[in-house]
């Protein structure tokens, strides 16, 4: 039992980005908007599992915050406000469907065989370890949301601003977008 | 530890089936949840190389692709609201009023 515990305290990324994939395929592949959502939903937090176990912890409540708590209640909102027209969905996938998944497998191919190397070659031996001469600049910061903090802040404080002018742009825009005609 | 390749693989796949869900569906509110997912495919690849190299910019970066995230996903939406008072409809194949 303690054996089978610890082994999947190893794989969690394993298991949490393989349960991603699945919810990710069923938003793609489900008839209902609000199914899809849920997909979306699930998909989601099972990404916040895998940045969990990547040690990334602040982005990881992050992802839960912004997606699971804004971003999925906003489409939930939408696909309520818009999903009950009258006419029914004639088909679900486009016309061109298959040729479209043939594109898409065949760029994927492409990439995968540039690429072979770096996905299924030998594991480069240390691989996601933090380096000790690396390690020692990130001392200053016990904590991962300190040193988020400080990589934003200090060294990336100019790119930060600039995500706030276009959240307010954005937030003026979808106002815009979205007000009824009335003037 | 998790190794590099599994998470470059999980964030490719992901990135796959947000390209395929754009190309095949024509729910417009759909597309833009691929779209999403992409979005986080790259902040999965963000993330490990930040695990990987021991520098905490990577993370940074995810964050501030979250917030771009946020306000696209704002935008597209108010779109999708304005289109389908117009149109009545969020099938993207019914909307062609620019084709000749």
């Amino acid at each position: 039992m303690e054996h089978f515990i610890e082994t999947i305290g190893r794989n969690m990324f394993a298991i949490f980005g393989v349960m991603a994939l699945g919810g990710a395929a069923f938003m793609v592949g489900s008839r209902s908007a609000v199914h899809s959502v849920l997909g979306f939903l699930f998909a989601m937090l099972c990404v916040a599992g895998c940045f969990l176990s990547l040690e990334a912890e602040f982005l990881g409540m992050a992802q839960i915050l912004v997606y699971a708590g804004g971003i999925v209640v906003l489409f939930l909102f939408v696909v309520m406000l818009v999903e009950m027209s009258k006419k029914k969905e004639k088909a679900v996938f486009q016309l061109q469907s298959r040729h479209a998944i043939a594109v898409a497998l065949l760029g994927a191919a492409a990439f995968l065989g540039v690429f072979r190397k770096v996905l299924f070659g030998a594991a480069s031996p240390d691989a996601l370890v933090l380096r000790p001469e690396l390690a020692a600049g990130l001392d200053v910061a016990k904590q991962n949301a300190q040193a988020v903090s400080r990589g934003l802040y200090a060294d990336y404080l100019l790119p930060f601003e600039i995500l706030s002018v276009i959240l307010l742009v954005a937030l003026v825009g979808a106002v815009v977008l979205a007000k009824t005609e009335r003037v | 530890m998790v190794s590099l390749n599994a998470v470059l693989l999980i964030s490719f796949l992901l990135f796959t089936i947000g390209i395929i869900g754009v190309l095949i569906r024509r729910n417009a509110l759909v597309i833009l949840m691929c779209v999403e997912l992409m979005l986080n495919a790259a902040n999965l690849n963000f993330i490990a190389f930040a695990r990987h190299s021991g520098s905490v910019s990577g993370q940074a970066f995810a964050l501030l692709v979250m917030g771009f995230a946020a306000a696209e996903v704002a935008v597209g939406l108010a779109l999708v609201v304005a289109l389908y008072r117009k149109r009545d409809t969020v099938q993207v194949d019914d909307i062609n009023l620019l084709k000749g």
